[in-house]
């Protein structure tokens, strides 16, 4: 016993030392441009868009955040670059969007997120951190299921008038990448719910559940089905799946408290 | 004359929109930041990733908890940009961790011989920390490089406690095998 301290104590002394000697390259004194974006003046930056809710739930810059996500979407989908097929991604509430280059690749067709179980509502409820929010327009869920130690809840319906639609919740709001989704941006529109944005994809798209440290899941991969609306309230993003249009699954997801 | 402020007073007036303020704390934590994202693979865009991450850290200091350090919160938006970075650009996250060269003043490759021996060492540990996964190697660089505590480690990093501590052990008990020879290593277990 001794003996194991002994060496555990070595080699983290040995790693502080290390530490000290690396080499870091000098920082830039950021404050001018730290603040320069923050006062408006520029705002895009190495062709990412990041927009978490919480940036829209202020009301002077959300409104900013709106035109700048239209002005993105307008000149991806009209300069040439756009759809010639270099890598474009944004964030929205959770989800990374990307358009790339080349075919798409082919996901399996059955695929679950990790360590996704069936539950109760209450159990989620208990195992979760953010609020579980439930589509009175659908009834009660044919099953839900907790995925990921508690990071995403899916409600799943599966005789509905269009067909199975599946709900996730994660805690997307919150600035982590949940999902990763493979879109032509030209089938990406911005729509509002419950007065707060959102986003409508039309058509299937690759879909990738992204893990806590940051990896794709590739057990996860699959063709989405139908079209998927993307949304956030304060303390919980959504995303909407099935073969819907845009008016019902509106009017879905404004009935989900 | 100019009153320092500390980083509580400078969060809750930036929080009310006043940018000098906020400007303090880009100042006061810009060279950990930057140290952070370097060392957790952000390499050459460093300093991209600490510019977005200030500006996000604004825009969601509504979120920030009145008494809780301000420098690990920081560091847990530097850590998602930075994965946020190499994850969309497919690759590896840089392998940051590497020594001054010799000429440059660094070491002393000439010196007496302990000192030689212990370069040379100290980069075995350089390249054995290298060599280990991605997230081992994080976990090292927070708890022992950025001198982070476990509960400030699984903050930044976005992980469980657990995996923390089951992390770091598993990357002491490899970079063991690789600094002690085999045979002075027998313990015996039973």
């Amino acid at each position: 016993m001794t003996d194991r301290t002994g060496w555990q104590d070595a080699v983290e002394s040995e790693l502080r030392a290390m530490g000290r000697e690396l080499a870091v390259p000098p920082a830039s004194d950021l404050t001018a441009a730290v603040r320069q974006r923050l006062e408006g003046r520029t705002v895009r930056h190495r062709g990412v868009l990041a927009m978490g809710a919480g940036a829209l739930r202020r009301r002077p810059r959300r409104r900013a955040a709106l035109i700048v996500l239209a002005a993105l979407l307008a000149a991806l989908i009209a300069t040439p670059q756009g759809r010639a097929g270099i890598t474009h991604v944004f964030r929205f509430a959770g989800v990374e969007l990307r358009q790339e280059p080349g075919p798409m690749p082919s996901p399996r067709s059955s695929a679950s997120l990790p360590g996704e179980r069936p539950i109760s509502l209450e159990q989620a409820q208990r195992q979760v951190s953010f609020p579980i929010l439930v589509p009175a327009a659908l009834g009660r869920p044919g099953a839900i299921m907790v995925s990921d130690g508690g990071r995403v809840v899916s409600l799943i319906y599966r005789r509905t008038l269009y067909g199975q639609v599946r709900m996730d919740e994660f805690a997307g709001h919150l600035d982590q990448v949940y999902f990763e989704k493979i879109v032509n941006l030209s089938n990406v529109t911005k729509v509002e719910v419950n007065g707060t944005e959102g986003l409508w994809i039309k058509g299937p798209h690759e879909l990738v559940y992204i893990t806590r440290d940051g990896y794709s899941a590739r057990a996860s991969a699959r063709l989405t089905t139908g079209n998927t609306l993307i949304w956030a309230t304060r303390q919980v993003a959504l995303r909407l799946e099935g073969n819907l249009g845009k008016t019902a699954a509106l009017a879905i997801a404004s009935s989900a408290h | 004359m100019r009153r320092a402020i500390d980083d509580a007073e400078a969060v809750a007036r930036a929080c009310g929109g006043d940018l000098d303020a906020y400007s303090v704390l880009v100042a006061r934590y810009t060279l950990r930041a930057h140290r952070a994202a370097f060392l957790l693979g952000a390499g050459e865009e460093s300093d991209d990733v600490v510019q977005e991450a200030f500006v996000k850290a604004f825009r969601h200091l509504g979120r920030f908890r009145v008494g809780e350090p301000f420098g690990p919160w920081l560091l847990r938006i530097v850590a998602n940009e930075t994965r946020n970075l190499t994850r969309s650009r497919r690759r590896r996250a840089a392998l940051a961790l590497r020594l001054p060269s010799a000429e440059s003043g660094g070491t002393a490759a000439d010196g007496p011989v302990d000192t030689v021996l212990a370069a040379e060492r100290r980069a075995e540990l350089v390249a054995a920390v290298n060599a280990l996964p991605d997230r081992e190697r994080q976990v090292l660089v927070c708890r022992y490089i950025l001198d982070l505590s476990e509960a400030e480690t699984a903050q930044v990093l976005g992980w469980p406690l657990g995996s923390v501590k089951s992390r770091t052990s598993r990357a002491l008990n490899r970079l063991r095998g690789l600094l002690v020879p085999v045979e002075q290593d027998r313990v015996t277990n039973d």
